[in-house]
């Protein structure tokens, strides 16, 4: 699904990201964890275009990201507040993103119903700008619009982070049950270890830039991931 | 697609906060948008009568003409100067399946329907109704304002070419500035006449209407330019206006020796100069530096004197005025962390009071070259420097306990009215028109020299007394700490 090739990006000549090969499968579930300033919300970026690799390529399906728009069709994302437009309310946002990919409003209705729970009847009927809602809420309305269009390939930027502990949870779940009832292919980072081994089967650990490690999720992850970032 | 573009886009206007939470200064802004209207309408309509009247051997469309030219570089500069580049707008939309170009275009378009392209319409579509139409015919006369219309928003898109390609840099747009100023003098000298120039330029459209295709090609040329420059760099990063990020981070040495104060001070100026509405502040006030000109040398305001002492406290308090009147909202990001430090409310003022005293002689000095229009201007503008040091500043600290709303410092200040209240025009007017008023009384008994001794006396007498009065403001400060903590709190 993703592949990265030879990928570079620095800031007056420090290197925030060098990252030779990643591959992502189809339907495969990858974190990414790592401290501050590992890279991984770079990296996020550089996957969805956003910014300009000093060097290397990705490819989505095949084709560079940066060179076609086709891979818009088939991903959601989210990475932070600067993916909504803050001045809309959520249900115009929902009904701006369901537009764009030809969803109807009962579609729409529809899509979101699994979201419900997660919603915590805080997001929908709310009369309020999205900018008004609180992080976590904003953080909500983020991840199911990047769910809306059904997307083969979801990116999500820390969407634990900011969450009480029971969307943690609905999410979490929401997250699986996508991957099990459509194969969707994700790829998160999160800070939060043991979210990140429940919903992923593969951990890759970025550091200062690189990749560090590249794991399968077993029952010794948790243990092998806090060793690591004990310091 | 553009439609729900530009839908979004006035969303994003008629609910900004700023325009939703006051309703007096919305009407306020309604009344000075209407009452300019209004004077640019009656003026388009009657430019001719008073052009022919001003100047009885020229047609009023000639000179018309033949300021064009001059006025379309005047517009170049205050673009320059206050215009704003639409970008940041998309970043929403990028990682959505919208076509690239779409956005590109969107970006662009939104950036037509701006004060600075509309303004002109009042003044131009009145006179070519009253004049051109009449001696030329609809035909041509359209043709002229389409040719209006097309360098105008040539200058608009050539604006956002140059600014994004140069990024902000004040001393371009100062040389740009003396550039045109220097093509004024070289026509006023004789030397060169840009006055003459456009004179043919645009006479000549008017006989051959189909010359309206070589603006029209100039504007399709640089929104091309536009478009492939935005195409190439659609990254919100390269968006951006490139500004210099490499921090510099020097203290002022000679700041050092005032102690605490001199560290308060320190702080204040690096406020100052690493944000962009408070950088703009500091333009602003340089440009009203040329505000003399509109008055000075002509008789009708030479010869009184409440227009001049108007105009000399507009000029040495411009500093005061429009930094002065969001005082202590400059530092409402970080107020809090301000109360909870050992700085005494005292020292926070004088600190204050210590950066508008150097800031105000420094602009007093600078207006001291319009004395050449007569000694009289020199007497008048030091009496105002002292009253604006003495008097003024006092009274805008009296009233800065009140500024409760908190500033964004990251956007340009100009048309921007967050953090901008009812009672800011409540306090500014009254400093404005307070020195004309104590004049009056003086000015009609005969003893003019007097009422001016008498401004300057009351700010000498202010200067003298500043430490109580500064005691006097830090009291009023320690009163209303806790309303003005909560309100910059609130986003």
């Amino acid at each position: 699904m993703i592949e990265v090739r030879n990928i570079e990006k620095s800031y007056n000549g420090t290197v925030v990201v060098n990252i030779p090969e990643l591959t992502i499968a189809t339907g495969e579930a990858v974190g990414v964890v790592g401290n501050n300033g590992a890279g991984k919300t770079t990296l996020f970026r550089m996957v969805l275009d956003l910014i300009r690799p000093s060097k290397g390529e990705v490819y989505s399906k095949g084709t560079n990201v940066a060179k076609s728009e086709e891979w818009k069709d088939y991903t959601g994302s989210h990475l932070d507040e600067g993916f909504l437009i803050d001045y809309l309310t959520a249900e115009e946002y929902f009904k701006f993103i369901g537009d764009l990919h030809g969803l109807s409003d009962g579609d729409i209705t529809e899509r979101l119903l699994p979201f419900m729970d997660f919603f915590n009847d805080e997001i929908l009927n709310q009369r309020k700008y999205i900018r008004d809602f609180s992080k976590g809420n904003q953080k909500k309305i983020g991840v199911a619009a990047a769910a809306l269009s059904d997307p083969e390939l979801l990116i999500l930027d820390e969407p634990f982070a900011n969450l009480d502990p029971s969307s943690q949870i609905r999410l979490k779940n929401l997250l699986r049950s996508l991957r099990e009832q459509k194969r969707i292919t994700l790829l998160i980072s999160s800070h939060d270890l043991s979210h990140v081994i429940e919903v992923c089967e593969r951990i890759v650990v970025m550091e200062k830039g690189q990749l560090v490690q590249d794991m399968q999720t077993n029952e010794n992850t948790l243990s092998e991931l806090e060793t690591y970032f004990t310091v | 697609m553009l439609l729900t573009l530009l839908a979004h886009q006035w969303k994003a206007n008629s609910r900004s906060p700023v325009f939703q939470k006051s309703l007096v200064l919305n009407i306020i802004l309604a009344l000075l948008i209407l009452y300019f209207g209004a004077i640019f309408l009656f003026l388009g309509f009657n430019l001719d009568t008073i052009l022919a009247k001003a100047y009885p051997k020229q047609s009023p469309i000639d000179i018309f003409n033949g300021a064009l030219l001059f006025y379309f570089l005047i517009d170049l500069f205050f673009r320059f100067v206050m215009q704003e580049l639409p970008v940041l707008a998309v970043q929403p939309y990028l990682h959505l399946p919208i076509p690239k170009q779409k956005l590109i275009h969107f970006v662009l378009l939104k950036s037509v329907p701006g004060i600075f392209n509309l303004l002109f319409l009042l003044i131009f579509v009145p006179f070519m109704l009253s004049a051109i139409i009449p001696e030329y015919g609809t035909g041509t006369a359209l043709a002229w304002l389409f040719a209006a219309i097309a360098l105008t928003l040539f200058n608009n898109f050539l604006l956002i070419y140059f600014k994004r390609q140069l990024s902000n840099k004040p001393m371009l747009t100062l040389l740009f500035g003396v550039g045109v100023a220097g093509l004024m003098l070289l026509d006023y000298a004789g030397a060169f006449s840009l006055y003459a120039v456009s004179r043919v330029v645009f006479g000549a459209l008017l006989l051959q209407p189909w010359l309206v295709a070589v603006p029209v090609l100039l504007l399709a040329g640089v929104y091309v330019l536009n478009y492939n420059f935005l195409k190439a760099h659609t990254y919100p990063e390269e968006l951006r206006v490139r500004e210099n990020k490499q921090v510099e981070g020097k203290g002022i040495v000679f700041l050092n020796r005032f102690g605490e104060l001199g560290k308060l001070i320190e702080l204040e100026l690096k406020l100052i100069w690493r944000h962009k509405r408070s950088k703009s502040v500091v333009t602003m006030s340089v440009i009203f530096l040329f505000y003399g000109f509109i008055f000075y040398g002509k008789d009708t305001y030479m010869d009184g004197f409440a227009m001049l002492i108007f105009v000399g406290i507009a000029m040495t308090g411009m500093p005061v005025f429009n930094y002065g009147q969001f005082v202590p909202g400059w530092q409402s990001a970080h107020f809090d962390a301000l109360l909870t430090r050992r700085i005494s409310p005292y020292q926070f003022y004088a600190a204050k009071f210590w950066i508008f005293v150097p800031t105000v002689v420094l602009v007093y000095i600078l207006t001291l070259p319009y004395g050449v229009f007569g000694y009289k201007i020199i007497l008048i503008n030091t009496a105002a420097m002292l009253f604006n040091i003495g008097v003024n500043l006092f009274v805008v600290f009296y009233f800065s306990v009140y500024n409760k709303s908190r500033l964004d410092l990251s956007k340009s200040s100009a048309f921007n009215w967050q953090g901008v209240g009812a009672s800011k025009f409540l306090m500014t007017l009254p400093l404005l028109v307070l020195p004309s008023l104590i004049y009056a009384p003086f000015g009609f008994m005969g003893v003019p020299y007097i009422g001016i001794a008498t401004i300057g006396l009351l700010g000498l007498v202010g200067i003298t007394f500043h430490k109580p009065l500064l005691q006097w403001t830090a009291n009023r400060f320690v009163k209303h700490k806790y309303k003005l903590a909560a309100g910059f709190r609130q986003a």
